[in-house]
């Protein structure tokens, strides 16, 4: 049997990793559904409209999987750490009130779409998608803000008793690492989607060449279009909120990058190699900059190296990784289009097998580097569950047995991630509508 | 009144929302055990646009608690771990089976529900979905009455189960079940009675009868098991809801019985909902009776006023939206 403090944290890993990968869905899914629906009502392309319905199915999926799993963790917290709730519970509690609300908006407004096709006109039942789309988004963007004061608590005061006490309602709102951390969880959000739907409309061209029509071609399109859009800026967002970190928890940026002493001109790691001089460069501009390593923090306040740095070099591959496949898919975009308007024979990206390839190669990565972000965060934050105010094992029930809460734990979510990808996958089979004839498709061939 | 009181009612008017609407939820479960498909239908298309906006009156009665009170949040997570847990499990399974049933059963994503060759496992995520929705209310109902019997403490040391083991708890989640049974095959008559179905209105008519009068003397029975501090908090500033409880109850049946079904439905909620109110009156200001106060739990002022003020906006954007959507989508003939 592992020891409780271990049980807990693995039982947050848990939830938390379960909780992530479908929460994401939700939110960016919304947003396919909305622009599918409203290219479909403006074009009259009825390809468009059934993605949209499709989509909506394997929305109304990932929403109820995604609303239970987040229960689980608000109730979680109090179970596993009431120490850290009964005391911070109120400082991050605007946070959790304002996604409370934005669930509310995104549940109800989801009902309306999903079962009001017919009930509501086609422009009423457009947009009643957009709170749905924006509710969701908020949602994920508040509770990252939560997460964001636990990294970087502000608004704290000394109580009566001597301890700390929340007097800001907006400090998680303050929290140096918000801005930085809820683009990122944003953007995040959008790859992830974006790619999982281009990655099963690659594979199912690729597994039956029959169905490189354009219904599939429009799946693929819109998921990619969000995906390898997300891609670059999130590289962007990255650095910044790399920065941020070195500002604010220099203990999380020395892990992330391996830095075992502070330095002069320090290196940057890529995977195996070493370039010196070159972190002293990005992070400050000068090659020969001063950057904080471990040793400058206390030996019981660091945290574990080589998980936060491997996790961090695996998330930065990624998105390097993708951005190469973004600039890729656009070449191949324009040379299909430039050679159609001289007449010459391009073969359209999703004639070639190595992309498609690379599409269906490129669906789960980013959840693998969302996952990996989220390590680094929160591994990086150790051993502190409230950065430099409240450890980890303060925090902790004392109940004991809570290994027993993990396996019954693992085994429901095992179930239920089972079930849910053969759901997923019943709702991706089925009919698709068919090319219109001919000389409509002759129209539809125009470049848009 | 404090910005405290105020999330105090906050907390409440949350809770009782969840046991009126998402309980009608989890009741509508106990009449998915059937071998009609025609009331298994009824069941899905009831709630199946409703039943997430429903839950989340669950997520906001804690978010608003740990929030306003985070010491009372930390005190009852420790000492409800073990009904919560259930709770949990049950909220999860029922959740995640009700919605793979639902879409499972389609192959075709236009057909109605049930059509086509199913998805393997789909009969089983059924009834998994159908027993599963008796775990959570019974073991809410469990927590509230071994809360108002005073058998916990605030360190958990009262044990995993053992405070539950006691005829008030038990009592109590029954109550909680039947409750949830009778709300569910109330609202349910009224929407066999719009999708013009006489052979379901009777059934659940009957059914509502049945529970109803159960839910009552599974409550009256449990008046006599209540600590006495608890019954004269009753008898005094509890004894409105009480009154709205008993009244409510009665009606309920009597609109029923006549088959008024649209009016029943009111006064059916308003029992359950003055129970839940009899039993915050009975425990305020007591987070557990004698031994921890609400009022020492509580948030500090600077962060209770601006919560406050966005509960209440957040409630009323949400309020239009909500009632908004069930005009549109309550179910009616095809």
């Amino acid at each position: 049997m592992i020891d409780d403090l271990t049980a807990a944290r693995e039982q947050m890993e848990l939830s938390l990793s379960f909780h992530i990968v479908f929460a994401v869905l939700g939110v960016g899914m919304p947003w396919l559904m909305l622009a599918a629906e409203w290219r479909g009502l403006r074009t009259g392309d009825a390809r468009w409209t059934a993605l949209a319905k499709r989509w909506s199915k394997a929305v109304a999926v990932l929403f109820a999987v995604g609303a239970v799993s987040g229960t689980v963790l608000s109730i979680e917290f109090g179970v596993l750490w009431p120490a850290f709730m009964a005391r911070f519970g109120s400082a991050i509690g605007l946070s959790f009130t304002l996604e409370s609300f934005a669930f509310f908006i995104e549940a109800i407004f989801l009902a309306l779409y999903l079962y009001g096709w017919k009930r509501l006109s086609p422009r009423v039942h457009l947009l009643t998608a957009v709170p749905v789309a924006v509710g969701g988004m908020a949602s994920a963007l508040f509770v990252t803000t939560a997460n964001a004061w636990m990294n970087g608590p502000v608004g704290l005061v000394a109580g009566p008793g001597g301890g700390l006490v929340a007097t800001d309602a907006l400090g998680p709102f303050r929290a140096p690492t918000a801005g930085a951390q809820m683009v990122h969880m944003g953007l995040a959000a959008l790859m992830c989607t974006g790619l999982a739907v281009a990655a099963v409309y690659a594979f199912a061209m690729l597994r039956d060449p029959a169905r490189r029509d354009g219904y599939h071609r429009r799946g693929l399109a819109a998921g990619a279009v969000l995906g390898l859009v997300s891609a670059p800026l999130q590289v962007l967002v990255g650095d910044w909120a790399t920065r941020v970190v070195a500002d604010v928890q220099p203990a999380k940026f020395a892990a992330m990058e391996s830095l075992p002493r502070t330095m002069d001109g320090a290196p940057f790691h890529a995977g195996p190699f070493e370039i010196p001089n070159a972190l002293s460069l990005l992070l400050h501009f000068d090659p020969n900059a001063r950057v904080v390593g471990m040793d400058a923090i206390a030996a019981p306040d660091r945290p574990p190296v080589s998980v936060v740095h491997w996790s961090f070099q695996i998330m930065a591959g990624i998105g390097t990784a993708l951005v190469a496949l973004a600039a890729w898919a656009l070449w191949l975009h324009l040379r299909h289009r430039r050679g159609r308007r001289h007449g010459r024979n391009v073969p359209h990206p999703t004639a070639r097998r190595g992309f498609l390839l690379a599409m269906v190669v490129a669906g789960p990565a980013p959840f693998v580097a969302l996952l990996a972000g989220w390590v680094v965060t929160e591994v990086g934050r150790q051993p502190w569950i409230v950065y430099r105010v409240m450890r980890v094992p303060e925090a902790l029930t004392t109940q004991t047995g809570l290994a027993s809460y993990l396996y019954v734990t693992a085994v429901v979510y095992l179930v239920l991630a089972v079930a849910l990808v053969a759901i997923l996958r019943r709702i991706a089979r089925g009919a698709t509508p068919p090319d219109p004839a001919p000389m409509a498709a002759a129209r539809d061939e125009v470049p848009a | 009144m404090s910005a405290l009181d105020g999330l105090g009612v906050v907390i409440f008017v949350g809770l009782a929302a969840y046991a009126v609407l998402g309980g009608a939820d989890f009741g509508a479960g106990l009449w998915d055990l059937s071998r009609d498909r025609a009331q298994r239908d009824l069941v899905a298309r009831a709630m199946a646009p409703v039943w997430e906006a429903n839950h989340v009156w669950l997520i906001f009665v804690v978010i608003t608690l740990f929030t306003g009170f985070p010491g009372a949040f930390g005190v009852l997570s420790r000492a409800l771990v073990g009904p919560v847990s259930i709770a949990l499990l049950g909220i999860v399974l029922r959740g995640a089976a009700f919605v793979f049933r639902q879409y499972g059963a389609s192959p075709d994503p236009d057909a109605p529900v049930g059509a086509g060759r199913p998805v393997r496992g789909t009969a089983l995520w059924g009834r998994v979905f159908a027993i599963s929705s008796l775990l959570t209310p019974f073991a809410f109902g469990a927590a509230a009455g071994a809360l108002a019997g005073g058998n916990l403490r605030a360190d958990g040391s009262a044990g995993l189960w053992r405070p539950y083991l006691a005829p008030l708890p038990v009592l109590a989640g029954l109550l909680a079940v039947t409750c949830c049974a009778y709300l569910a095959a109330v609202y349910l008559s009224r929407d066999a009675e719009r999708i013009g179905s006489p052979a379901l209105v009777s059934r659940f008519r009957r059914r509502a009868l049945g529970t109803g009068m159960l839910a009552g003397g599974l409550a009256l029975a449990a008046l006599p098991l209540l600590p006495p501090a608890l019954g004269g908090e009753l008898r005094g500033v509890g004894l409105p809801a009480v009154l709205v409880s008993a009244t409510g109850g009665v009606l309920g049946l009597v609109l029923l019985w006549r088959r008024r079904h649209a009016l029943a439905r009111v006064a059916a909620a308003s029992a359950p909902a003055g129970l839940l109110a009899g039993w915050a009156l009975g425990m305020h200001p007591w987070v557990l009776p004698g031994q921890v106060l609400l009022a020492d739990s509580a948030a500090p002022p600077a962060i209770a006023g601006p919560v406050l003020v966005v509960l209440l906006t957040g409630l009323l954007i949400i309020a239009p939206c909500y009632v908004f959507m069930l005009r549109v989508l309550r179910a009616h003939p095809d």
